[in-house]
């Protein structure tokens, strides 16, 4: 049984066919990462922690930047 | 009137400053997108990551009905993360009012407690009820585009069942806030309590008469079989009896004074 794959396998992968369902679901994903980030750096001179933030928001995928808007602005809020 | 008008409308403006009214139909309609996709390419991710050899996969799996996929976007994205992510955005809800004397302040002025928290919830319920109702209508968009079409009267009934669920997850969550102080602790008791609601559902016919998450069950079954469950009236008015139970609880709280500001 094989259990390495390679980079070539994702060839066998129909890109073109995938592309216009899958879309909406980045493009959703990006506009939040997006809007977390644009607040984030308008407010950066308040808020606490903000290059863990941006990690967060970056790499912890649709949940980062839920997390930030409902933990992130208000611990920031009380200074 | 009035007083339930100006009270209902800041909880709007607050709602825009958070960026709530962007980020939540966004997330529910991640949420009401993924369903639908994953399923549909389901067949197609196990052949290609789960090893090509010995693995035949029967192609009349691949064949779901649309009400079925649109029922699992209730039962398993709504219910789980949908939940957690409705009680999260909602757990200061009238705990930050409290933290910060703003509660103590309007009862000084002539606001009666009852247009105070029928101005929260109805407020915040009209606002996740629209943003769940949009996740929903684009996971049935999707539906149809992917799988075969939902009849719409059966999709509008699901809806109004679901809601009725959302009305007491939110009461519920308020409830919380206004008896504890601390927002993990809110966060915590009303994640545990509900998903717990949802977990106990289909055990006992005579507990899922009396349990508010029953409503998500028979949302889901209008969906796939297409007939409201014969049983269906008790859970609404249980669900509805569950509601006034909580707000009662939260205006007695309130009234009493039993809240202290920090």
């Amino acid at each position: 049984m094989e259990l390495h794959y390679g980079w070539n396998e994702l060839k066998d992968i129909d890109f073109m066919s995938i592309l216009p369902i899958i879309l909406p679901v980045i493009a959703i994903g990006m506009i939040l990462v997006l809007i977390a980030l644009i607040d984030l750096y308008r407010n950066r001179k308040t808020r606490k922690n903000v290059l863990l933030w941006t990690l967060i928001i970056i790499f912890a995928n649709t949940i980062g930047p839920i997390l930030y808007f409902v933990i992130g602005r208000k611990d920031s809020e009380r200074i | 009137m009035n007083n339930f008008a100006v009270l209902a409308k800041k909880e709007f403006v607050q709602m825009v400053r958070e960026f709530k009214v962007i980020w939540l139909p966004l997330v529910f309609i991640f949420l009401g997108i993924t369903q639908p996709v994953v399923s549909y390419y389901l067949p197609s991710i196990l052949e290609a990551l789960g090893g090509g050899q010995g693995i035949t996969i029967d192609p009349s799996m691949a064949a779901q009905k649309g009400g079925e996929v649109l029922a699992s976007t209730l039962g398993s994205q709504f219910d789980q993360l949908g939940v957690m992510i409705i009680i999260v955005s909602m757990m200061g809800v009238v705990q930050s009012d409290k933290a910060n004397g703003m509660l103590a302040f309007i009862l000084t002025r002539p606001v009666t407690v009852g247009s105070y928290i029928s101005g929260k919830i109805i407020s915040n319920y009209l606002f996740v009820a629209c943003s769940v109702a949009l996740g929903y209508l684009v996971s049935y968009l999707y539906v149809v585009f992917l799988f075969t079409s939902v009849d719409f009267g059966d999709l509008i009934v699901a809806l109004l069942f679901y809601l009725l669920w959302i009305l007491f997850i939110v009461s519920f969550t308020t409830m919380i806030s206004t008896i504890f102080n601390s927002q993990g602790i809110i966060a915590l008791i009303s994640i545990v309590f509900l998903l717990g609601c949802r977990i106990i559902v289909g055990l006992s016919p005579v507990i899922d008469n009396v349990n508010p998450a029953s409503m998500s069950k028979h949302a889901m079954e209008v969906l796939i079989l297409g007939t409201v469950n014969s049983q269906a009236l008790w859970g609404v008015l249980a669900a509805l009896a569950w509601t006034a139970v909580t707000i009662l609880i939260t205006n007695i709280w309130i009234s009493k004074k039993k809240f202290n500001n920090e």
